[in-house]
C-alpha cells in the first residue's frame, strides 16, 4: 500500500498550488472478532485508506479530507481544500508546516501480528469460551488485529512513513454478581498467550467470590496496573501547557516545580523497544525522550506547535506512557499498611473541576479488601473522587513497571487515604 | 453498475441466510474557532460501503471503498467466510432474526435549507461574531466555537427484498466562554444538542443574545459559593441536563443487546432485565418515557433502521413502570419478541449495525406548569441548567452528576449562582423522586451526537427531551 499511498503524495505535491500544505495519508486493515455471552456476535474485517489534506494561501487555511483515490477524487480534495482557504478568514494563529527532519529508522511491524489469520482468533475464543463454560461462566470480549501504515507530507519539505500492527484482546467474565476482566494490547502477537490471559483471569475470578459491602471512606488502596492506566489517560488529556498558562488548568505557573508527589516520574521513551512509539507526531514532530514529570516535578507539558513558537519552546505530546516503578510487590504492600482494598479497574472517569484537577469514577472488575497483610474477601465497589496531582503525594510504594498496553507501561500503585464517596449497591 | 443486486445475490449463490449492503456516503463539514484563531475548517467525506451476512445463526461484516465489481465480489465472500467463522462458536443454533416485511421507500430529513449551500464566509462570520461578543466581556479569557453540519445518503438493500434510499442531516451549534480569576477558572456553555434539519434552525436562534447570556452567567459561576457537605436537597433539572440524565440512565439501560450482556466486557450490562418487563418501577407516576424514530428534528429519525425496520413510537417506560425496550432483528426474538423496534444503527458505512438508543423523552406534565411556578412552588432546592461532569456504573444503576449552572432556591426564588455542585443517586430512587414535571409548552430537545458505544466504538445519535422537573430528597452538595 505504501506504493499508492507514495503515488497520491506525489500527485497532491504536483496539483497543489496552495502557499503552503501538510497531507496525511493513513491507511488501516483491521479484523475485529467479538465475542459475547459464550458466542462470536460480530465479526469484522476491512481496510480503510483516508487522505486528509490541510493549505493555507497566506494565514487563511482549509482542510478536507476523502477515502477515495482516482485522481478526480484527488483533484476534488486539492480544490475543496484551496476553496475553502481561499474564502476562509485570516487565522492569527497560523503556523506554517513543519520542515524536513532526520526521522529514526523504521522498526518493521510483527509479521505474526500481520500474519495472524482468523481461524487462529476464533480458535483463542474457543478456549476463553471452554474455560467460561467449565465454571458454568460467562465470557465477554474482543480479539483486534490492526495494522496500519502513515504518511505524511509537507510543503516545507517534511516527508514521514511509519508502520504499526497491533493485536489486543479483553475478556471480562461474569457468574451472578461476580464479574472481572483482563485485557492485553502488544505490536508482536507471538508474545501473547491466551493460556496467560485464561490464567490470570481465573484468578480474579476466583478471588472475587461472595463480595462484602464496605463503608465509604478514605482508604489505602492498592491500584493494579490496569486502574493506573485509567486515570492517567484522564491526566494527560489535560496535562497542556497553554490551558495552564491560560489559567483553565490546575497547572498554572507549576512548570519547574514540585507539583505531584515525589514517588510519581512519567515520560515518554522511544529507548524501550517493546514500547511503541510512533517515528513522528501527527504535525511532524519526532518522536524523542521526554521527561514530562520527573520526582513529582513538571519539567514538560504538551504544547502544539503554535504555541511552542510563539513561547520558543519545542512542541510536543505524549506518544506513549512509561510510569517509573520500584520492586514492592503487592504481597509486600498489603504488609506496609494495616488495612485497604486491591482495586482491578476504574471506570466512566469524568472531570468534576479542570481548575482543581479533581475528577470522579468508579471501580470494576473486581475489589478485595484486605488487612493485616492478607486478602480477607471481595467487596462491593465504590464511587470515588480524587484530586489527582493530590493523590500522587500519597503514593506509598510501587511495583515495578509493566507493559500493558502497546504503549504504555505502569507499575501498580499503593495509595493512601484514597477517596471513596459512595458504595454501588453491587 | 448495480453493486446492491450483485452483493445480494452473491451472497445468496453462496448460502447466505440473509445479507444486507449499506452503501454509504457521510459528508461533514467541521468549524472549529478558538478565540479569533480558526483551528480546523474542514470538509470530509466517507463513502464505502459494508456487507452482512448471516450464515446458521452468526454474522460477518466487511466493508469496503473500492467500487468495482471484483471488489464487491470478494467483499461479499469474505463477509460471508467470516459468519462461517463465527458459526463455530454460538449458542444453539445461533441467532435467528425478527420477522420484517420488506419496503421500498425512501426518506429526507425535513429541511428548507441546506447547510451545505450556506457558504463558509457567512458561517465563520457568525461564529467569529459570537466569540467577539464572548470575548468582549472583561474577565472572559477563553471563547470557543464550534459547528458541525453531516449529511449521510445511504442506500441499503437486503436479501428480504427491501431497497432503501435514506438522506439525513443534522446541524450542531456549540459553543463556549471560560471566565478566569486568580483563583479559579468556571465555563458556562451553549450546547442544545444536534437537531435533524436544515440551516433554518440557525436562523431561528438569536446567537448573539445566547453569547451573552453565557458569557454574564460564566462571570457570575467563577465568582460564585458552591455548597457545603452532602445533604438530602430538591433539585429542579432543566430540559438539557435532564436529556444527559435520561440518556444515562434509562436509555442504556433499556438497550436490549446491553440487557442480553452483549456488551459486557466493555459499555456493561443493565440492571433492567427482562423479568422486570410490566413490573419494574422505574419512575414515580408522572414518569412516561416514549421511544419516538419518528420525532420531527429526531437525530434517530431516518425512515428505517439499518435493519431495514421502520422508524416506530412506543412507550419504554409508561406511569412509572418499565415497558419496554429498544430492540433489533438479531435481540428482539432472544426475549421472545416477534418484531424489532428498528434500533440498530451503524454510524458510517465501516461501522457494523448495533442495538442504539432511540430517541427517546420523558413526556411533558399534563397540568399546567411553568418552570417560574415550580420554582415558586419549591421551598429549598438546587436548579441545575445545562450538562457538566456525569459518571455511572457499568449495571446503570447508580451515578453521579454535575451541570453547566447552578442556583440556589429559597423561599420559592432563585437566590443566588453556584458552582461545583453534584448530586448522587441511583436507580430507581431518582426517577422516582420525580413529583412534578412542567407541561408541553416548555418541552425541549436535546441531541446527542457523540454516544460513544460498540467495540470497534461509534459516534452515535439521538435525541432526547422532556420540560423542566422535579426531584425530591436527592443528595446535593459541593464537590469533595
Amino acid at each position: 500500500m505504501k506504493e499508492k499511498m507514495t503515488r497520491a503524495a506525489d500527485f497532491i505535491r504536483r496539483h497543489c498550488q496552495a502557499d503552503d500544505f501538510t497531507l496525511r495519508i493513513h491507511h488501516t486493515e483491521d479484523l475485529y472478532t467479538r465475542f459475547a455471552q459464550n458466542a462470536i456476535t460480530q465479526h469484522i474485517d476491512g481496510k480503510n485508506l483516508y487522505a486528509h489534506l490541510e493549505v493555507a494561501f497566506d494565514n487563511r487555511t482549509g482542510a478536507a479530507a476523502v477515502n477515495q483515490f482516482d485522481e478526480e477524487s484527488l483533484k476534488n480534495l486539492i480544490c475543496k481544500a484551496e476553496n475553502i482557504a481561499k474564502l476562509n478568514k485570516p487565522d492569527p494563529e497560523y503556523t506554517p508546516s513543519e520542515k524536513a527532519h532526520e526521522l529514526r529508522e523504521l522498526i518493521k511491524p510483527s509479521a505474526a501480528t500481520r500474519d495472524l489469520q482468523v481461524e487462529k482468533i476464533v480458535a483463542d475464543i474457543a478456549k476463553c469460551i471452554k474455560n467460561a463454560e467449565e465454571k458454568k461462566a460467562k465470557v465477554s470480549g474482543i480479539s483486534e488485529k490492526k495494522f496500519s501504515e502513515s504518511l505524511l507530507l509537507t510543503k516545507n519539505g517534511f516527508e514521514g512513513y511509519d508502520q504499526r500492527a497491533l493485536f489486543s484482546h479483553s475478556m471480562t467474565m461474569k457468574k451472578g454478581g461476580i464479574e472481572t476482566k483482563v485485557s492485553l494490547s502488544a505490536g508482536n502477537h507471538a508474545e501473547f498467550s491466551i493460556s496467560r490471559m485464561i490464567e490470570q483471569l481465573n484468578g480474579q475470578f476466583e478471588s472475587l467470590q461472595e463480595p462484602q459491602t464496605m463503608e465509604k471512606g478514605r482508604m489505602p488502596v492498592i491500584m493494579r496496573p490496569q486502574a493506573v492506566i485509567q486515570w492517567l489517560f484522564y491526566l494527560i488529556w489535560t496535562y497542556n501547557l497553554r490551558e495552564a498558562d491560560e489559567g483553565t488548568n490546575a497547572y498554572t505557573g507549576q512548570v519547574g516545580k514540585q507539583f505531584f508527589g515525589d514517588r510519581f516520574t512519567f515520560r515518554s521513551t522511544i529507548d524501550d523497544t517493546k514500547l511503541h512509539a510512533p517515528l513522528f507526531t501527527n504535525d511532524g514532530i519526532p518522536t524523542k525522550n521526554i521527561d514530562w514529570l520527573v520526582k513529582g516535578v513538571i519539567k514538560n507539558m504538551q504544547a502544539d506547535r503554535y504555541y511552542a513558537r510563539k513561547i520558543n519552546i519545542e512542541p510536543g505530546s505524549v506518544f506513549n506512557i512509561f510510569i517509573e516503578g520500584d520492586n514492592t510487590g503487592e504481597q509486600e504492600m498489603m504488609k506496609l499498611v494495616n488495612r485497604g482494598v486491591i482495586l482491578n479497574n476504574l471506570w466512566y472517569i469524568r472531570p468534576i473541576d479542570m481548575k482543581r484537577n479533581e475528577w470522579t469514577g468508579l471501580t470494576r472488575d473486581g475489589v478485595l479488601y484486605f488487612e493485616n497483610g492478607k486478602v480477607q474477601h471481595a467487596v462491593t465497589n465504590f464511587r470515588w473522587n480524587e484530586i489527582f496531582h493530590e493523590m500522587t503525594k500519597r503514593i506509598l510504594a510501587l511495583g515495578p513497571s509493566v507493559q500493558i498496553e502497546h504503549d504504555a507501561s505502569v507499575p501498580a500503585m499503593l495509595i493512601d487515604d484514597f477517596n471513596f464517596v459512595d458504595v454501588t449497591t453491587f | 453498475m448495480n453493486y446492491l443486486e450483485l452483493a445480494l445475490d452473491k451472497a445468496i449463490s453462496l448460502g447466505a441466510d440473509y445479507a444486507d449492503i449499506r452503501i454509504q456516503r457521510t459528508q461533514s463539514e467541521f468549524i472549529y474557532l478558538r478565540n479569533l484563531s480558526l483551528k480546523n475548517t474542514s470538509m470530509n467525506e466517507l463513502y464505502g460501503y459494508g456487507i452482512r451476512v448471516l450464515k446458521n445463526g452468526a454474522w460477518g461484516f466487511v466493508h469496503s471503498n473500492i467500487f468495482t465489481e471484483d471488489a464487491v465480489i470478494k467483499t461479499t465472500k469474505r463477509a460471508y467466510s467470516l459468519a462461517e467463522q463465527s458459526g463455530r462458536l454460538k449458542n444453539g443454533k445461533g441467532l435467528k432474526l425478527a420477522h420484517e416485511r420488506s419496503y421500498i421507500d425512501s426518506y429526507h430529513t425535513p429541511c428548507d435549507i441546506d447547510p451545505f449551500t450556506i457558504s463558509l464566509s457567512e458561517k465563520v462570520e457568525m461564529m467569529l461574531e459570537v466569540n467577539r461578543t464572548l470575548l468582549g466581556y472583561e474577565g472572559i479569557k477563553q471563547a470557543m466555537f464550534m459547528l458541525e453540519c453531516t449529511k449521510d445518503e445511504k442506500l441499503f438493500g437486503s436479501t428480504c427484498g427491501t431497497r432503501l434510499d435514506l438522506h439525513t442531516v443534522y446541524l450542531e451549534p456549540t459553543f463556549r466562554a471560560t471566565a478566569v480569576t486568580p483563583q479559579d477558572s468556571q465555563s458556562r456553555s451553549f450546547r442544545d444538542g444536534g437537531v435533524a434539519c436544515g440551516w433554518e434552525y440557525i436562523d431561528s436562534l438569536d446567537l448573539l443574545e445566547k453569547a451573552e447570556k453565557v458569557a454574564e452567567e460564566a462571570l457570575m459561576k467563577v465568582k460564585a459559593d458552591s455548597l457545603g457537605a452532602e445533604e438530602r436537597r430538591t433539585l429542579i433539572l432543566d430540559p438539557i441536563h435532564l436529556g444527559l440524565t435520561m440518556h444515562e440512565s434509562v436509555g442504556h439501560p433499556t438497550e436490549l443487546d446491553r440487557v442480553l450482556g452483549w456488551e459486557a466486557d466493555f459499555a456493561g450490562i443493565s440492571f433492567a432485565t427482562p423479568e422486570k418487563l410490566g413490573s419494574y418501577q422505574y419512575g414515580s407516576k408522572l414518569v412516561n418515557f416514549l421511544a419516538d424514530n419518528t420525532l420531527e428534528g429526531g437525530l434517530a429519525t431516518a425512515g428505517y433502521d439499518d435493519d431495514g425496520v421502520p422508524n416506530q413510537k412506543w412507550y419504554i417506560v409508561k406511569e412509572g413502570i418499565l415497558k419496554e425496550y429498544g430492540t433489533t432483528r438479531d435481540t428482539a426474538p432472544i426475549i421472545g419478541l416477534e418484531m424489532s423496534r428498528g434500533c440498530n444503527r451503524a454510524t458510517y458505512y465501516f461501522d457494523f449495525p448495533i442495538n442504539r438508543i432511540p430517541n427517546l423523552y420523558l413526556e411533558p406534565g399534563k397540568a399546567e406548569l411553568s418552570p417560574s411556578e415550580l420554582i415558586t412552588d419549591t421551598e429549598d432546592g438546587v436548579y441545575i441548567d445545562g450538562q457538566g461532569s456525569f459518571s455511572i456504573d457499568q449495571h446503570r444503576v447508580n451515578f453521579q452528576f454535575g451541570g453547566d449552572m447552578f442556583w440556589e432556591i429559597k423561599n420559592g426564588k432563585k437566590i443566588r449562582p453556584l458552582k461545583k455542585i453534584i448530586y448522587k443517586s441511583n436507580n430507581p430512587e431518582f426517577w422516582n423522586s420525580v413529583d412534578a414535571i412542567c407541561d408541553s409548552r416548555f418541552f425541549r430537545t436535546f441531541g446527542v451526537t457523540n454516544c460513544g458505544k460498540g467495540q470497534p466504538g461509534q459516534r452515535g445519535r439521538m435525541t432526547h427531551g422532556g420540560a423542566t422537573a422535579r426531584f425530591r430528597n436527592i443528595r446535593v452538595g459541593g464537590s469533595q
